[in-house]
């Protein structure tokens, strides 16, 4: 009865648009509904698209997704097929692969290769064509306190970071020295930005991110390399011997890690750039106007700075019509080429804009971006993932055998490397 | 003295050890027990409300500095989707406690009163399918709504919830009845009382502060409930808590926001609770 | 009779059984969320699971450690508060409505606030039992602590069901028995352990099972509080069938664990009715 009515109610509704078009001879209306985690970055984006949304006569559902259950959702209603429910999908180079499949190629939207070296690689299909749309570049930098440590002094090595740190600390001038997140999916935040800048990585050879390259050398974990191992040793006497971290760190998310920095409890952190908003933001900080960026501390092992940067970007799914694939990529194209909008996206949220254009028209005006763009842009480069299907599992593998390094004796952290050597490789492609 | 208090059975009540050497200790010590459950109970609310009303910048020191702002819920109310979400939940909890209710009261006093096939295998049913997580159908459920159309819908959302409540007021209610002596209702049968008669006279009136307590109980479980409201609604039908999800991001939590919201979603249930737990202490016997 | 349950076990088959069933479908399948192949691998989800030691060692003692110390201890506490409650006093309704304040918060708000509260850095509890001279315990780093925290967790959202519960059945309780007892010059004691705990039994049969079967499949608080951390010292088996269908998107294995973790349930629950069946006769 009531799809009934309802179908009655949809053929009166289209008949009278009907004349109304006829009448005033405007476009159809079209709907494309937004699925999205609702973060700041991401926000700053959607409001791009709803000012072009409107020029193009179309209208945009936001449907926000908390992140909980953001992945899992997606999923299934691409592999279900459904075509009602979004239109235009937040997307993440962890999944670009997983999700390849399912999304139609954008390769056709304006400006849309206007992105740093190899950063759309992980979207692409199996044709080579990218399957999204940037929106974002997400890194990690390095924040430290202004008022405590000058610039000729912010540390350039571990040692300098625990000799400054403790020096702070001894002075009574900060409680903590360094604080970041080390529990599961924070692990960019601790372990890995040192890693990555120990000359090191999760597997052989360096920095490869090619899985056909990477099965040939035969996926060789490098957990229990040295250079592994003195980084493991290096945050576990951040926590237990020199004490520059809080003991409670290793359960530490970004939440726990940005309250301590930002409530003044710590010198340095490692964070997303986009927290630069926050950090200096008196209504949500204490240290506003005391942070400022500065390039990794290196390890012993270390040749030189490495970043990781990595794309959010927007997909669309093949299944939808093909005219609302149109309007959506028309749509995703006026916001590329939106110089002014994607700046306002850097002032409001400190997320570097989708498109390499507008990064020059900054370089030209806005010395705070030449500073964060030369840390992270003129530095060689690592994808903070690896681009298989098992490697949320191995990430939580890498992770529970790091956290039980710290848990456990000095003299055990290279037993444990060792003992996470084989499930590490297992959890690799055949 | 004897120590013949402490003896079983005691044969007449006389004032305790505690009430001989200290008249009056014994209250004390009770109250200050109570003094203490209620600090236990209220301590992670009385945080959480505190955290509410801290400025950002204060919202995880909550012991440091003194500065309160209501920032926080102005910038939540702020969002129209809050008060939809708001009204939204509680309609479907309202409708699944009513509804489960009306389904399964029948259901559970069956269960207490016959015995035979059909009640054995119902009662194994209900045990059977509750000891699966929910972690494992919630995706199959998702499924069925999209196929059903019904995906992101009122009813889309309330079935699932009445299915999960079906097990446990049916069981719950057997538990009530079952503590309700039948020889009432046999006499009110040879009165010439209906089967039905005698239910609705007699079992269901002693059974009243268990359905009060079980509708308080269902009400704030749907309320309060996370995983079908994240995975089985859209932006037509948010749920309060869905919403609140919403605070959590890949990169962080906005606590803030969060806790305002979280307090401001324990207003109604508050109200629920106090309304309805007249009902568990009263019933219709006094 | 079949009328009486008629309405309730058709929305049961339909948004329960059938979606149980697909579920326990997938786990003999090559089910990945991202790419379903659905494949027919017969037991090999739950050859992995029963072979993997983690799932075998700690994720199962975990769980049944979780799911006696929280029954038991809420049981013990609600118990005690609805008998409390039970009898006029001044104040009472005052009391009642706060006792009941943990139902009124959602569960995963529940565990968010009290993560923060035990930071070692910001909490406000740890830092009152510095101030009171505790010595400094990582209640969220280290196995037991954590462990700990989320029993206290779970026995504060949940004392105050029991609490409820066994109130309502305590009031819907005939008069008769009490006042005879009166007569008899029963004391407090014996007039609980003979009269009031029997006439509770079948209800309180039902909550510990209900709340057995859901303790066992706790997922919220641990999840939130420890993630199943230190390095997954406790985790438990819902936290482990949702990493695997959530987290690692196998939906397939993910149901597999569940669907174990629901059969051993089933198992324990049948043992469990019968013991408690029986305590509650010996206490008679």
């Amino acid at each position: 009865m009531r799809i009934l009515s309802r179908s009655v109610a949809r053929v009166l509704l289209l008949a009278s648009s009907l004349t109304a078009l006829s009448a005033v001879g405007a476009r159809a209306e079209t709907t494309l509904n937004l699925c999205y985690m609702n973060h700041p970055v991401i926000a700053a984006n959607v409001t791009i698209l709803e000012k072009w949304a409107k020029e193009q006569g179309v209208t945009l559902n936001k449907t926000p997704v908390s992140y909980s259950v953001y992945l899992p959702k997606i999923t299934q209603m691409l592999s279900a097929g459904a075509t009602d429910q979004c239109d235009i999908i937040w997307n993440n180079d962890d999944w670009g692969q997983d999700l390849e499949g399912y999304l139609a190629s954008v390769e056709d939207v304006t400006e849309v290769r206007n992105v740093a070296e190899g950063q759309l690689e992980p979207f692409h299909n199996k044709e080579g064509q990218t399957t999204a749309v940037p929106i974002v570049t997400t890194a990690g930098i390095f924040f430290y306190r202004t008022d405590l440590v000058p610039e000729d002094q912010v540390p350039k090595t571990w040692d300098q970071l625990v000799s400054v740190s403790k020096k702070l600390q001894e002075e009574d001038k900060v409680r903590w020295g360094y604080v970041g997140g080390m529990s599961y999916t924070n692990t960019f935040f601790s372990f890995w930005w040192t890693l990555w800048n120990n000359n090191c990585d999760i597997y052989e050879p360096l920095y490869e991110r090619d899985n056909v390259k990477m099965g040939e050398a035969g996926w060789k974990p490098m957990t229990a390399s040295a250079c592994q191992k003195e980084t493991a040793e290096f945050w576990w006497d951040a926590l237990h011997a020199n004490k520059i971290s809080p003991p409670g760190m290793t359960t530490y998310s970004r939440d726990e890690a940005n309250a301590i920095f930002q409530a003044g409890d710590a010198a340095f952190t490692v964070a997303d750039t986009t927290f630069l908003g926050n950090f200096n933001n008196p209504d949500k900080s204490k240290i506003a106007g005391k942070v400022g960026i500065a390039t990794f501390p290196q390890g012993p092992n270390s040749s030189g700075h490495r970043n990781w940067i990595d794309i959010w970007g927007w997909s669309i799914p093949k299944v939808i019509d093909a005219e609302k694939q149109a309007a959506a990529k028309k749509l995703l194209g006026a916001m590329m080429t939106d110089v002014d909008g994607q700046i306002e996206q850097w002032h409001l949220t400190g997320g570097p804009p989708p498109n390499t254009k507008v990064w020059k028209v900054l370089d030209e005006q806005d010395p705070n971006w030449v500073k964060m763009s030369k840390i992270l842009f003129d530095s060689a480069h690592v994808h903070d993932a690896y681009y298989f299907r098992n490697w949320a599992a191995t990430h939580k593998v890498y992770s529970d055998v790091m956290i039980r390094a710290m848990k456990g004796s000095r003299e055990d952290i290279q037993a444990t490397l060792e003992a996470g050597v084989q499930p590490i490789h297992d959890g690799a492609p055949k | 003295m004897t120590v013949e208090p402490f003896t079983l059975p005691i044969a007449r009540p006389g004032p305790t050890m505690f009430e001989r050497f200290a008249p009056g200790a014994w209250r004390v010590f009770i109250g200050l027990v109570i003094v203490a459950v209620l600090m236990i109970f209220i301590a992670p609310v009385a945080i959480l409300i505190v955290t509410s009303i801290r400025p950002a910048s204060g919202i995880y020191y909550i012991w440091r500095g003194t500065e309160f702002t209501l920032q926080n819920y102005v910038e939540v109310l702020q969002q129209p989707q809050i008060l939809h979400a708001m009204f939204n939940s509680f309609v479907m909890a309202t409708l699944a406690t009513v509804v489960s209710l009306g389904v399964t009261v029948g259901s559970g006093y069956m269960l207490s009163r016959f015995t035979g096939r059909i009640q054995k295998t119902w009662f194994a049913t209900i045990y059977v399918f509750r000891t699966v997580p929910y972690i494992s159908f919630v995706l199959p459920l998702y499924l069925v709504t999209t196929n059903l159309r019904i995906y992101d819908t009122y009813l889309g959302l309330l079935l699932p919830h009445i299915a999960v409540h079906v097990c446990f007021f049916s069981w719950l209610m057997k538990g009530f009845f079952d503590s309700i002596n039948p020889s009432m209702e046999h006499a009110a049968l040879i009165d010439g009382c209906t089967r039905w008669g005698a239910f609705r006279r007699v079992a269901l009136p002693s059974a009243m502060p268990g359905i009060a307590a079980l509708s308080i109980l269902s009400w704030l479980w749907t309320w309060n409930e996370f995983l079908f409201a994240l995975i089985l609604t859209g932006q037509r039908t948010p749920m309060i808590t869905s919403t609140m999800a919403q605070f959590v991001t890949e990169t962080g939590t906005e606590w803030n926001l969060m806790s305002a919201t979280a307090v401001l979603a324990m207003l109604p249930a508050l109200l629920v609770t106090i309304f309805g737990q007249k009902y568990v202490i009263r019933g219709l016997r006094m | 009779m079949l009328l009486l349950v008629a309405p309730a076990a058709l929305v049961l088959v339909c948004f329960q059984i059938i979606p149980i069933f697909i579920g326990m479908n997938a786990s003999f399948r090559d089910w990945s969320l991202v790419n379903p192949a659905k494949t027919w691998i017969g037991l090999k989800h739950y050859r992995d699971v029963l072979s993997d030691p983690v799932f075998l060692y700690t994720v199962l003692p975990n769980t049944f450690m979780l799911m006696v110390s929280s029954v038991v201890l809420s049981l013990a506490s609600g118990l005690g508060l609805a008998l409390l409650l039970n009898k006029p006093f001044f104040g009472r309704p005052v009391v009642r409505t706060v006792i009941l304040l943990p139902l009124t918060v959602a569960p995963v708000i529940t565990a968010t606030m009290i993560r923060w509260s035990f930071n070692d850095q910001f909490g406000v509890i740890t830092n009152l039992l510095s101030v009171l001279g505790f010595p400094e315990i990582g209640w969220l780093s280290d196995k037991w602590p954590s462990f700990s925290l989320i029993i206290l967790t779970d026995v504060w959202i949940w004392a105050p069901w029991f609490t409820i519960i066994i109130l309502a059945a305590l009031q819907g309780l005939p008069r008769e028995p009490f006042e005879a007892a009166q007569i008899d010059a029963s004391g407090k004691w014996r007039t609980f352990t003979h009269i009031t705990l029997p006439m509770l039994k079948p209800v309180i049969i039902v909550c510990v099972l209900i709340r057995s079967i859901d303790a066992f499949r706790t997922f919220d608080q641990v999840w939130i509080l420890t993630g199943g951390g230190p390095a997954r010292e406790t985790e438990v088996f819902s936290v482990y069938a949702y990493v695997e269908a959530f987290v690692h998107l196998d939906y397939g294995k993910g149901a597999a664990a569940a669907g174990l973790g629901a059969l051993i349930m089933l198992v324990v629950g049948i043992g469990l009715y019968k013991l408690v069946n029986r305590l509650m006769e010996v206490s008679r």
